[in-house]
């Protein structure tokens, strides 16, 4: 067999690993477009934060490929595909024939349309070198501006900010990570933010930057202006599937797969960031564009590569953020809307400085928010994700020291 | 290979585990020299309560495949194939909880601990007392519980041992053992204690 998998983040890295040991002969061909042994991509932050050197990042050591026997086709992206020739045509104008493919090509940044955003020191924060390029700018950085207040946004802020930068950050909606938490939770992350000098500018944007060659400022929608020598934008990815026949793989945000991760073409299956699967919460398709979903789609994909059944069960999504003086862990539909096929249950306390929220859908959890004391916030994850009715008190479910024994009858 | 196996029915939550765990796993092993450490040694098992006031001794299972070692970004946790045994490399770990978020048992802590480098928390669970089993001696846990709830032994033969009570207890005239009457009573009264309250 001959395995072709594109791009070499978790989910390719997950799904070579598992091929492998499933099928020690047939041929793993990887392609990436980023020349560098697999690293981890959502520690690029902590890169920009300086709690971490760069050297940390890779996820497996430089042997990897020859350790797998795996052909690494690095710096070049596919720009289209022939589908019934099983053909891929890469930008260098190689070609490469696959058996099974897998699509595993993350996803990019949306670009911003704002005027003069080609200024130097304009950065998108996706991959190590962006990361590496904005260190080098840093020393010259006094002030910096962020714009998104979702993770990658608020990672980025959040990481400057540590390095004694005076950073404002834009955010569209009225609190950060508006997708994965609700009002109170956002509520107590933008009082934490500001209490630790966060410049937290809502429901402003970005008009036009200025600049000669590098960008020194920005122009706001509300009219005001800010000076600035480093932007990080982060207005949230799309799934990279611009190579991707549209009339013959079925896509919409993302590739939509089957509980196998079979895209709608045989043999050719999607996983991580790019992959559009049942989200389990929502009984409807998502892209939980996430770590670990990466790392389950690429190893249950490879499986079925490599020619065993295993059914991928959908994905959730979730994250886990810890700020400053807060832990906030956010698994699930947690913004399911006020419908009363929906009940949610919350409780804030002040005095430990805790928050959580439960929507529960008939007897099911599908959605879960923890503000601080989130140990044992695995539990309630797993029981939203295997689907475990909840049979006993629901407000044992929102006590700080959650027992797992009390939850059991 | 020994693993510690958990009998839930028998734990009376007298909590003497977590004091020898954390002692375990403190910088001068003795109990009444840990406590006065910094950073103050804690336990990697976790006594709960259940819903009738029973004790519910929780601690990680080692699961294969480990969703925590899945989830965990650095790559710093790791099985140790010998053993069985899922490990976290505190060097390696950046705290970012990813595995609290991946654990469906709820068994990992955020701390610092003599094991890691100073001043950074770190995630701590469950080691097997690997370093205590390579002097021939059984997990802390297991050495001081005293209602065995916490067993030592190969779990093959535990499991063999459970599905012959099984087996044995659809036999007819056949009576299931019920552990200890004290126990048996323990229990009994905690229910009917809760029941009350529950009436009033």
């Amino acid at each position: 067999m001959n395995h072709v998998i594109i791009g070499n983040g978790i989910a390719g890295v997950s799904a070579a690993e598992s091929i492998r040991q499933l099928d020690g002969s047939g041929s793993i061909v990887m392609i990436s477009d980023e020349p560098v042994d697999p690293y981890c991509r959502p520690m690029i932050s902590l890169v920009l934060e300086g709690v971490i050197p760069p050297s940390k990042l890779p996820i497996r050591d430089s042997g990897f490929y020859e350790e797998f026997n795996i052909t690494p086709v690095l710096g070049s992206r596919v720009a289209r595909m022939d589908v019934d020739a099983k053909t891929l045509f890469l930008s260098d104008a190689k070609t490469l024939p696959f058996d099974t493919l897998l699509i595993a090509s993350g996803a990019d940044p949306r670009p911003i349309k704002a005027p003069a955003a080609h200024l130097a020191n304009i950065f998108f924060m996706r991959n190590q070198h962006q990361v590496l390029k904005m260190l080098e700018v840093l020393p010259q950085t006094r002030h910096a501006l962020v714009l998104g207040g979702g993770l990658v946004g608020f990672k980025a802020a959040c990481g400057l900010l540590h390095r004694g930068i005076d950073v404002t950050l834009l955010i569209r909606s009225g609190y950060p990570l508006s997708l994965q938490v609700d009002e109170i939770a956002g509520a107590m992350i933008l009082a934490e933010l500001t209490r630790r000098g966060l410049n937290v500018r809502v429901g402003v944007e970005v008009t036009a930057f200025k600049g000669i060659d590098s960008v020194t400022g920005a122009i706001l929608s509300d009219g005001s202006e800010v000076s600035c020598e480093l932007v990080i934008v982060g207005k949230g990815v799309l799934p990279s599937i611009s190579f991707v026949p549209r009339d013959r793989i079925q896509v919409d945000l993302g590739i939509v797969v089957d509980d196998h991760l079979e895209t709608s073409c045989s043999g050719i299956f999607a996983a991580g960031d790019v992959a559009e699967s049942m989200d389990i919460a929502r009984k409807t398709r998502w892209v939980n564009a996430i770590w670990p979903e990466a790392v389950a789609q690429g190893r249950i994909a490879g499986m079925n590569m490599a020619g065993r059944a295993v059914v991928y069960k959908g994905s959730l999504s979730r994250n886990v953020i810890r700020i400053f003086g807060l832990d906030i862990l956010a698994a699930g539909w947690v913004n399911a809307p006020d419908d009363p096929r929906f009940a949610v249950l919350s409780e804030h306390n002040r005095r430990l400085n805790t928050y959580r929220r439960l929507v529960f859908e008939g007897d099911r959890l599908i959605g879960a928010i923890l503000v601080n004391r989130i140990e044992t916030g695995g539990i309630l994850t797993a029981m939203i994700q295997n689907e475990i009715p909840v049979r006993g008190s629901r407000r044992k479910l929102l006590e700080p020291h959650l027992s797992l024994k009390s939850l059991m009858f | 290979m020994n693993q510690v196996i958990v009998h839930p029915e028998r734990c009376v939550g007298c909590m003497q585990c977590m004091a020898a765990c954390a002692t375990a796993h403190s910088r001068t092993r003795q109990l009444f020299s840990a406590i006065r450490e910094t950073p103050l040694p804690k336990s990697r098992i976790h006594v709960g309560v259940g819903l009738y006031d029973e004790g519910f001794p929780n601690r990680c299972r080692h699961c294969n495949p480990a969703p925590c070692m899945l989830a965990c970004l650095p790559g710093a946790i790791y099985r140790d194939w010998r053993t069985e045994t899922v490990l976290i490399d505190p060097d390696h770990c950046i705290n970012c909880a990813s595995c609290a978020m991946a654990c469906p048992f709820g068994v990992i802590r955020y701390h610092e601990d003599t094991s890691a480098p100073p001043k950074k928390a770190v995630a701590i669970k469950c080691d097997n007392c690997l370093e205590r089993q390579q002097q021939g001696q059984a997990p802390a846990c297991v050495e001081v519980c005293k209602s065995g709830a916490l067993t030592f032994e190969d779990p093959s033969k535990a499991l063999k041992r459970k599905t012959d009570q099984v087996s044995q207890s659809i036999s007819a005239g056949f009576d299931i053992p019920q552990g200890s009457p004290g126990l048996t009573l323990l229990n009994t009264i905690k229910r009917a204690q809760i029941a009350v309250g529950k009436a009033a």
